[in-house]
């Protein structure tokens, strides 16, 4: 026995060595999921993006309506299918200290544009035929295509041209002209970041279990939840007085998708009787805290091609029982049906409601709940009834062609539903080809309005942003998309000595 | 004992082949595409063939699979399709990870165990056993996903004394370790308990008390380590266990371990990070079996290597 004790006991000094000292003066940020590449070019996840967007600068942003406004560059279309940006002065710098040149935006776009970089963003700007540096701060974009959109794409971060050429691994070691700095990732699950004007470091922590991350940040490990928790735990943390709550309105859409190959729910007097019979309000009100907003369309009325004046399916369980029977249902032949959802739990959670508000008008739901790989695989192959999603980050009305057009199916874009309606494909069609804004927005709205009647999607809600921050931090404010850009101007409360003092008497 | 360590040696190799064979072909068969998380649904179907090239995805299995062993064969364990890096480099970030946890928990575990396993048996049916063995019973039942957080809230929220989560700091280990050590310990106090009770009724150590030899001496010197032999076989096994990535106490202690590494990268289909982990894992459970034959056999002069029949 002694011997083995010795044995474990060496083992144990050697290999716990290895662990760090948490470093001192960081603000953390809690996260469910960690950001997998730093590449701009080549992210396609939320968080990804959103970390991207602190550490690079892109040509255009979005204003809170979603219009396409200026970042780097203003822009004007010298013709339909001619747009000329011209980068604004002062002009960000990459570390080193070269500011940002025209050379860095063409070599950027022309780098997601070569096949060889196998970039996501390729299809989006497929659209590109040409680009040119006229002088050092102007760049010119020629289309194949008059597209009104085109400048709304132009939101990829820019990298240094010379690291471009040189094939640097910006997916591990970003370079960028961003407010902030790479400065390590001790492994995959932390990213620590410099903020440029004040070397102040922050942390990204990826901490999978919501129970944890609201435990680190009650325990003052982690400054800032945001988004990723369940509503009780929200609920919980917004009422302890050593934590600052704020929620905004957000524009995470959620929704029920149909297969419209199905013998049931193809048919649309199914669909509008499942709209009928689900009570969204009770279910916003009790299972997510009052935290969401009804949805009646992909894009809430404070985009711009918002529709506030649709009007939805209201809970009316008798109306739905009424469609069910104008389906040739009734009590004794009631239809079945699958409902497929991940392993999420508060998903989960919302398909056993769904389930139980479906059975109360005849409608009986079998959940089937997989992996993400598997439930994804089989909404894009088709293999489902009906499913539950959320779409985030939409921006841009282009999403309308990729998941309603008869042409979209996957994997040819993300009409998983395979959703096909000759007046929506039409409508989808005029609305790209108008240049007139205000005509594009009307046709946006009627081909919502089209949605909403033929129900591809049962629209559901808009769900809120939430952040949670101790009072160690100041100056954080939760946006309508999600995104961190606000860390530029967070700040600590209090002086360094003070601020553990305040965390473990706040937290007794 | 050199003919014995070659003949596991190959019969580990043998097992290997099979093993990563099997879950190269487990996790192409199972639906999700790779492909699709990489690039998005909407990227364009070139763009996505171009890729499915580029990787080696367009294949057939055989070829892939062929391709992935003479790979491996040279040492090279590709790159993650998600983050881009070298595999080799994750391994080698989560292995120390899960080698600091387990060792830790295992340490934990024989702690315990061996004090309550030694009172049980020396006391049997009394208070002293049954708060043993109740106390076995309670941490073979506690699932770790519950006596994690339990422990996240008494010691690092009430106590303040440990961190809630992550790897940093000496201290971070604690509760993840006591986490998996208890109910490992639970098991081990048992087995310690009847092994024992067995060794205390043999005839050598009624021989060695009627020699003068006190109670506790006879037990510690004579009693415990041929008690310790089946206790030995569990321990190995156990380790192999926790070696193999505590996934559910890595996951809720948010320890960057081989466990959480496997899960994820199944999760994102990310199939050459998966294979490489369960290659480090079977190469683990092959080695550390191989090693509790070793002890074994340098533990108790009775058993032949060179002829264990």
């Amino acid at each position: 026995m002694v011997p083995i004790a010795w044995l474990l006991f060496l083992c144990v000094c050697f290999v716990g060595g290895c662990t760090e000292s948490p470093p001192e003066n960081i603000i953390r940020i809690g996260l469910a999921i960690a950001p997998t590449n730093l590449d701009p070019r080549l992210a396609t996840d939320a968080p990804s993006a959103r970390v991207n967007r602190l550490l690079y600068s892109r040509l255009v942003d979005f204003a809170d309506d979603a219009t396409a406004i200026p970042a780097l560059a203003t822009w004007e279309a010298l013709t339909p299918t001619h747009y000329r940006f011209v980068l604004r002065e002062p002009r960000p710098t990459f570390p080193e200290g070269t500011p940002l040149t025209a050379k860095d935006v063409l070599d950027t776009y022309r780098s997601i544009l070569d096949p060889k970089t196998a970039s996501p963003h390729r299809g989006l700007l497929h659209n590109i035929r040409k680009i040119n540096t006229p002088s050092e701060l102007a760049i010119d974009f020629f289309l194949l295509h008059p597209d009104p959109l085109f400048p709304s794409y132009l939101v990829i971060g820019i990298l240094p041209a010379n690291l471009i050429e040189m094939n640097h691994p910006f997916h591990e070691n970003p370079v960028g002209s961003g407010p902030f700095l790479f400065h390590q990732r001790p492994d995959d699950s932390r990213l620590i970041l410099k903020r440029r004007h004040d070397a102040q470091l922050m942390e990204f922590v990826k901490v999978l279990n919501p129970t944890v991350r609201t435990l680190k940040l009650l325990a003052g490990e982690i400054h800032l939840l945001q988004n990723d928790l369940p509503p009780e735990l929200v609920t919980y943390l917004s009422e302890n007085p050593s934590i600052f709550y704020q929620h905004k309105e957000g524009s995470k859409f959620s929704y029920i998708g149909f297969n419209h190959q199905d013998p049931i729910v193809g048919q649309k007097l199914i669909r509008k009787a499942i709209a009928h019979a689900i009570n969204r309000e009770q279910i916003i009100q009790f299972a997510l805290g009052g935290r969401a907003r009804l949805a009646q369309a992909l894009f809430p009325p404070s985009h711009w091609v918002g529709a506030s004046q649709l009007e939805g399916y209201g809970y009316d369980p008798m109306q739905a029982m009424e469609l069910l029977r104008q389906a040739g249902f009734s009590r004794e032949r009631s239809p079945t049906l699958i409902y497929k959802t991940s392993t999420d739990p508060f998903r989960l959670r919302l398909a056993t409601i769904i389930q139980e508000q479906l059975r109360q008008v005849g409608i009986h739901m079998s959940i089937h709940s997989h992996d993400w790989g598997t439930f994804y695989g089989d909404i894009k192959s088709g293999h489902f009834q009906m499913y539950s999603l959320a779409w985030v980050g939409l921006k841009t009305p282009d999403i309308f062609r990729q998941a309603f057009h008869s042409q979209s199916v996957p994997p040819q874009g993300v009409n998983r539903g395979r959703y096909t309606d000759p007046v929506t494909d039409d409508l989808i069609a005029k609305a790209e080809r108008t240049p007139e804004t205000n005509q594009q927005r009307d046709l946006y709205r009627s081909l919502q309005e089209r949605l909403l009647d033929t129900l591809p999607y049962v629209p559901l809600w808009y769900e809120d942003n939430v952040a949670l921050s101790t009072r160690a931090i100041r100056g954080y404010t939760v946006r309508t998309d999600g995104n961190f850009d606000s860390l530029v101007h967070v700040q600590w409360a209090t002086p360094t000595t003070l601020r553990s003092q305040i965390v473990r008497q706040t937290d007794s | 004992m050199s003919h014995f360590i070659l003949k596991r040696i190959a019969s580990a190799l043998i097992g290997l082949i099979g093993v990563i064979s099997l879950v190269f072909f487990l996790i192409h068969m199972i639906p999700g595409d790779p492909i699709d998380v990489m690039l998005g649904e909407s990227a364009l179907a070139a763009d996505r063939e171009a890729l499915r090239q580029g990787l080696g995805l367009h294949l057939p299995l055989y070829e892939q699979w062929w391709n992935y062993f003479t790979a491996l064969a040279q040492g090279n364990f590709g790159h993650s399709l998600f983050s881009g890096r070298p595999i080799v480099d994750l391994l080698l970030e989560r292995i120390p990870a899960t080698l600091h946890l387990s060792l830790i928990a295992l340490t934990v575990a024989i702690i315990i165990a061996l004090p309550l396993g030694l009172l049980a048996a020396t006391r049997q049916h009394s208070l002293y056993d049954y708060g043993s063995m109740g106390f076995a019973l309670f941490g073979m039942s506690i699932p770790n996903f519950w006596m994690g957080p339990l422990l996240i809230l008494i010691g690092a929220l009430w106590l303040g004394w440990f961190p809630v989560s992550g790897r940093e700091g000496w201290n971070a280990v604690v509760l993840p370790a006591l986490t998996l050590g208890t109910a490992m310990a639970a098991i081990l106090a048992r087995m310690i308990r009847s092994s024992l009770l067995e060794i205390l009724g043999e005839d050598f150590l009624r021989t060695a008390r009627a020699k003068g030899l006190s109670s506790i001496k006879a037990i510690v010197s004579h009693a415990l380590p041929n008690a310790l032999l089946p206790v030995l076989t569990l321990l190995g096994l156990q380790l192999g266990g926790l070696l193999g990535g505590a996934v559910i106490t890595e996951t809720v202690f948010a320890w960057p371990g081989l466990g959480l590494l496997m899960i994820e990268a199944i999760q994102q289909r990310d199939y050459p990070v998966v294979q490489a982990a369960v290659l480090c894992i079977s190469m683990t459970y092959i080695v550390v079996n191989l090693m509790t034959d070793l002890l074994y056999a340098w533990l108790d002069p009775r058993i032949n290597l060179q002829n264990p029949s």
